[in-house]
């Protein structure tokens, strides 16, 4: 049986090779080729503009990626508050939304019932579809004046949670850690869609095996469950970090917007994208291409976390392939 | 029953056996406690997602709807005064603004996305695979960077400054791989048979691409291109960049144009309190048009999916 599947498959195989060596060629596979190499002429003119644009930038290395302040128009263009604030928003919104949205998924996936999981699957996956904008304004206008009436006279209460939060007794609205819960929620419906496909994914017949043998619902999630899973997780973990740290226009209204590096979590901060969204309208010469060099780390930092995210995903494919 | 009968030496006391059955009891009782709190804990992690979500729903809808009216969707907008703080105006330059963006976007990103996409599902050369991984990578890329490629490309270097044309082409950028990404994958999922059918016919290899695989994989085609114009609609980032902004009616390629994100982003920071509460109803109208794209889009490929199995 086995032998003759493979045999089809591989005149299968031979087939398409004669296909695409002899006959073809014709105008619609140059069509296709063409259209695709415009593609890619595309991207890499999208990567190698913004190189250009940045390139002047890149005369002061050390400045544009540890120094503090950003002098407009003349410059120096300290980079550190926008890189800094990109890692400690996306980071602590990562964490948040990672705990809190394989908790959701693993409760869509073995505690609600049947009729409804289709419902709530739609449902959240809908709002992953929210555009940022909306999360942002809704930061902006609800969740900023509850931080500065609220908030932040609470903490400032207590000496010791004030040094930490790095407020020193000033209450400031929208502020770093603002992004980050901002961010947290922002990402989470976009997690639990793609976290609860990678658990609905693991095949039925082993966790059926492991309840039959007596396992409680937590020990099938923890010992097997997770454990196929894990690097589909990982991936989903990797594109909502990549989904952060480019976010831009949320992080603008709430993050405060001013570039002192002060590192506190209730201290305004602003983040790479969001930087370049707040300072691009009046940027001149030196200073729009210091953004586009800024514009350059990013893509950096966001196209390594896609590349690994990828290859993570792929391995879980040949993971679940071999379960 | 037997079997632990055996495995338990015999001639001990009944005081070892009631042990072991202790022990297995009260391990059984710890596991399902332990079970019942992780289950309550991931319980909580869905309730504590929810609230954030439902809440911003809801004032999203409270808020918004009491915005919207004839004025709201038919006037420009109207900068107040002191003198009447509230005369506002509508956004009808925003949403027209939108559709032009997103139609001259879908023009220039659809085809060229969907014939890559066929490309790279039907051919296995060196450049298929190069351009998948360009595609994905591209698919995540941050929208702020293509507004920054509109701008270095469109308004500096061909000198066509701010318009609509320029953020339509961003977008358009934005668009691209994910046409390519959903059109590779339905028409992967054409089965093989349908094609040697087709060859076997002694159709041409092009006969069958377009007559026989393309009209397979519509549905999918369709949803992914409907999906890409609901995530092009909503963003800012990279018309903040490209198209401009301005009061008027517009639409016309080479003039600059606004956008609903735009006049949120722009809106929210006023000083008006009326302006403020305007924001809410814009953003209303764009949740309802993302909301429409993507359940269309979804209806169709279940519908499409039912029929087929």
């Amino acid at each position: 049986m086995s032998t003759s599947t493979s045999e089809i498959a591989s005149q299968r195989e031979e087939l398409a090779e004669i296909n695409s060596a002899s006959s073809s060629r014709g105008w619609y596979q140059w069509l296709l080729i063409g259209v695709s190499v415009l593609f890619a002429v595309v991207s890499v003119s999208f990567v190698g503009s913004i190189i250009i644009y940045s390139l002047p930038a890149w005369a002061h290395p050390a400045t544009l990626l540890t120094g503090r302040g950003w002098q407009s128009p003349a410059g120096p263009f300290g980079g550190l508050a926008m890189i800094t604030g990109t890692l400690e928003t996306s980071l602590i919104a990562l964490v948040v939304a990672g705990v809190v949205g394989l908790g959701t998924s693993l409760s869509i996936v073995f505690l609600v019932p049947g009729r409804f999981r289709n419902i709530i699957a739609t449902l959240v996956e809908l709002l992953a579809a929210i555009p940022s904008i909306v999360y942002g304004l809704w930061g902006f206008l609800v969740l900023a004046p509850w931080m500065l009436k609220t908030f932040d006279p609470f903490v400032n209460k207590f000496p010791f949670a004030s040094a930490i939060f790095g407020n020193q007794g000033q209450q400031f609205g929208p502020s770093l850690l603002l992004a980050s819960i901002v961010l947290s929620v922002m990402i989470l419906p976009t997690f639990v869609a793609i976290s609860r496909e990678v658990i609905s994914a693991v095949p039925s017949e082993i966790i059926e095996a492991s309840f039959s043998l007596g396992a409680t619902r937590w020990q099938v999630i923890k010992d097997v469950v997770l454990p196929t899973a894990k690097i589909g997780l990982f991936g989903a973990t990797f594109l909502a970090l990549a989904r952060a740290t480019g976010e831009t226009v949320a992080v603008a209204l709430v993050a405060g917007g001013v570039a002192d590096a002060q590192f506190h979590l209730l201290y305004p901060g602003t983040s790479i994208a969001a930087w370049i969204a707040t300072q691009f309208g009046e940027a001149q010469g030196g200073e729009i291409s210091a953004l586009m060099a800024l514009g350059v780390l990013l893509m950096l930092i966001n196209f390594s976390l896609s590349l690994v995210s990828r290859s993570l995903v792929n391995r879980q494919r040949k993971v679940l392939a071999r379960v | 029953m037997t079997m632990i009968d055996e495995l338990v030496p015999q001639p001990e006391s009944s005081n070892t056996r009631d042990a072991i059955r202790r022990t297995a009891h009260s391990h059984r009782a710890r596991r399902v406690a332990i079970s019942r709190v992780m289950m309550i804990l991931c319980g909580v992690a869905l309730v504590l997602t929810a609230i954030p979500l439902v809440l911003l729903l809801i004032q999203l809808i409270a808020r918004g709807t009491s915005q919207l009216s004839a004025t709201f969707f038919t006037k420009i907008p109207q900068s107040p005064s002191l003198v009447d703080p509230n005369a506002i105006g509508g956004v009808s330059n925003s949403i027209i603004g939108t559709l032009a963006l997103t139609t001259y976007a879908s023009i220039m990103a659809i085809p060229i996305g969907v014939l890559t996409g066929v490309y790279l599902a039907e051919s296995r050369s060196k450049l298929a695979s190069t351009l998948r991984v360009i595609a994905h990578t591209m698919a995540g890329a941050p929208s702020i960077l293509m507004g920054l490629f509109g701008f270095t490309l469109l308004v500096k270097y061909f000198q066509i400054g701010f318009t609509a044309i320029a953020g339509s082409f961003a977008l358009a950028v934005l668009m691209l791989p994910v046409i390519a990404i959903a059109t590779e994958i339905s028409v992967r999922n054409v089965p093989d048979t349908l094609r040697e059918a087709g060859l076997a016919l002694g159709a041409k290899p092009h006969k069958v691409s377009l007559k026989v695989v393309i009209p397979s994989a519509l549905t999918g085609i369709v949803t992914g291109c409907l999906l890409a114009v609901a995530r092009a609609i909503g963003e800012t980032a990279p018309v903040l960049l490209t198209i401009g902004g301005g009061y008027l009616n517009e639409w016309r390629p080479l003039n600059p144009v606004s956008a609903l994100p735009l006049s949120i982003y722009m809106n929210a920071k006023s000083e008006w309190p009326s302006q403020r509460a305007q924001v809410w109803g814009i953003a209303l109208v764009l949740v309802a048009f993302v909301f429409v794209l993507s359940l269309t889009a979804r209806i169709w490929a279940s519908r499409k999916q039912k029929r087929n199995s």
